[in-house]
């Protein structure tokens, strides 16, 4: 089996065994590991003071109030607005939820920059597999702002 | 109840989740969305937004680590997520339509979601799982596309290298688990490895590795469905994730030294409560059961 291969240390008892590892596999790791924890560290810190102060773009009180209705009930009756795209929470940067929700984008991007990641390292059989992944994966990013609904 | 209360309420429950699941050997999608649909006052829609965030950042946490051990494969997982990614996304804007186009959407989501946790509990209760599977013949697809990949199994002393096989018949199931997790917003482990391990005959280890890789793909596409449409309050989200993060690593300490079969039971007693209480609420808001 023919494979090109990192090499990471692993303790086994008081030994290191060295244990292989493709580098496509290695490196989507490696952008996910770090992207995730800057994501949570996004959607915690803004999201436990919008949840404290109950000032956002969302003030607490009414979203406490109408949290029981359907998604698009809810934004018609809080802000009289219907939703479709991202500019609802976009062009409110300023706001604690707003910015609790670009940690969640960063979380939801991650294996998407692990893919294009991945893609450098891939053969040319998965270089291929992964760009259908990478494209299916903007897709369903853009979709929204391409079909309107 | 006071809305802090349900935050609390939220943040403990997903707290416990999180404690439970790898002990129990579930993931906390599966019943962090039945049991808040169950028993909190918010839209469905909300709480399935909130269940792919959690499931996702769940997967987030430890798919790294399984990739770099070589335990989660892209090569098994770049063929099944192209169809799968399709089928999540469509599962999540099809979700969103049932609650959103008819007056009793939020009704159907519970009844299908109750439904769902039924099969979930019944593979929990009979698929047997193999830890090494034999492979006697791999199928062309998967052999032009040499799915292979290798790991240290400390428990062996060595490497284990391993193929795969029965891609095509992998194909349809990954597609309709890919449906599931983005129209009820779960992460659906529970289907991927048994469709990786009994089908596609990956090692155990491998088929959970890279079942956590597949529910980060499937479940961030599903997130921006649900995102594009508003879906997603930072109220609900935060304190559950947050809950279920510590939770998460509470419980692999205690699961890394024991696992006590009665949790298993408990964690499935629970889930059969939570698909019974869906189940009725959405009958009840069909007019067909009492209020409970």
């Amino acid at each position: 089996m023919a494979v090109v291969v990192e090499k990471e240390k692993e303790a086994v008892g008081t030994e290191l065994k060295e244990v292989l590892v493709e580098p496509m596999n290695y490196i989507f790791g490696r952008i996910m590991e770090i992207l995730t924890i800057i994501g949570l560290i996004a959607m915690f810190v803004p999201g436990i003071i919008y949840i404290i102060t109950g000032k956002g773009y969302l003030s607490r009180d009414v979203v406490v109030k109408y949290w029981d209705l359907k998604a698009s009930a809810f934004w018609e009756k809080v802000m009289g607005v219907k939703v479709f795209g991202y500019s609802w929470f976009l062009n409110h940067l300023s706001a604690t939820d707003c910015l609790s929700i670009i940690g969640v984008c960063i979380l939801a991007i991650t294996p998407l920059i692990s893919l294009f990641g991945a893609e450098i390292k891939a053969d040319k059989k998965y270089k291929i597999l992964i760009g259908i992944l990478i494209l299916e994966f903007l897709f369903a990013i853009f979709r929204p702002i391409l079909m309107g609904h | 109840m006071i809305w802090w209360m349900w935050v609390l309420a939220l943040f403990f429950m997903t707290l416990g989740i999180g404690i439970v699941a790898p002990i129990a050997g579930v993931g906390g999608g599966v019943l962090f969305t039945p049991l808040t649909m169950a028993f909190y006052p918010f839209s469905t829609d909300f709480i399935r937004g909130a269940g792919l965030v959690m499931a996702m950042t769940s997967a987030l946490s430890s798919a790294p680590h399984f990739a770099k051990k070589g335990l989660a494969n892209l090569r098994i997982l770049a063929p099944v997520v192209v169809v799968s990614i399709i089928f999540s996304i469509l599962g999540g804007i099809i979700g969103l339509w049932v609650t959103n186009a008819f007056p009793q959407g939020k009704s159907y989501i519970k009844i299908g979601l109750g439904l769902i946790l039924f099969v979930v509990f019944l593979v929990y209760l009979f698929s047997k799982r193999v830890e090494f599977p034999e492979i006697r013949h791999i199928d062309p697809i998967s052999e032009k596309l040499d799915i292979h990949g290798m790991w240290y199994e400390p428990s062996l002393g060595k490497v284990v290298e391993y193929k795969t096989t029965n891609l095509l018949y992998a194909l349809p199931a990954f597609a309709g688990v890919g449906f599931i997790a983005g129209m009820f917003g779960l992460g659906a482990g529970w289907a991927n490895v048994p469709v990786l391990n009994l089908v596609m005959g990956a090692p155990l280890k491998v088929a959970t590795s890279t079942s956590m890789m597949i529910i980060t793909i499937n479940d961030a596409a599903a997130c921006w469905v649900y995102m594009a449409r508003g879906a997603m309050l930072a109220m609900i989200i935060v304190p559950s994730v947050l809950g279920i993060t510590i939770g998460a690593r509470i419980g692999a300490r205690i699961a890394v030294k024991s696992r006590p079969k009665s949790i298993k039971y408990l964690v499935m007693a629970i889930m059969l409560f939570a698909a019974v209480m869906d189940i009725w609420k959405g009958l009840h808001g069909l007019g067909l059961a009492p209020p409970i």
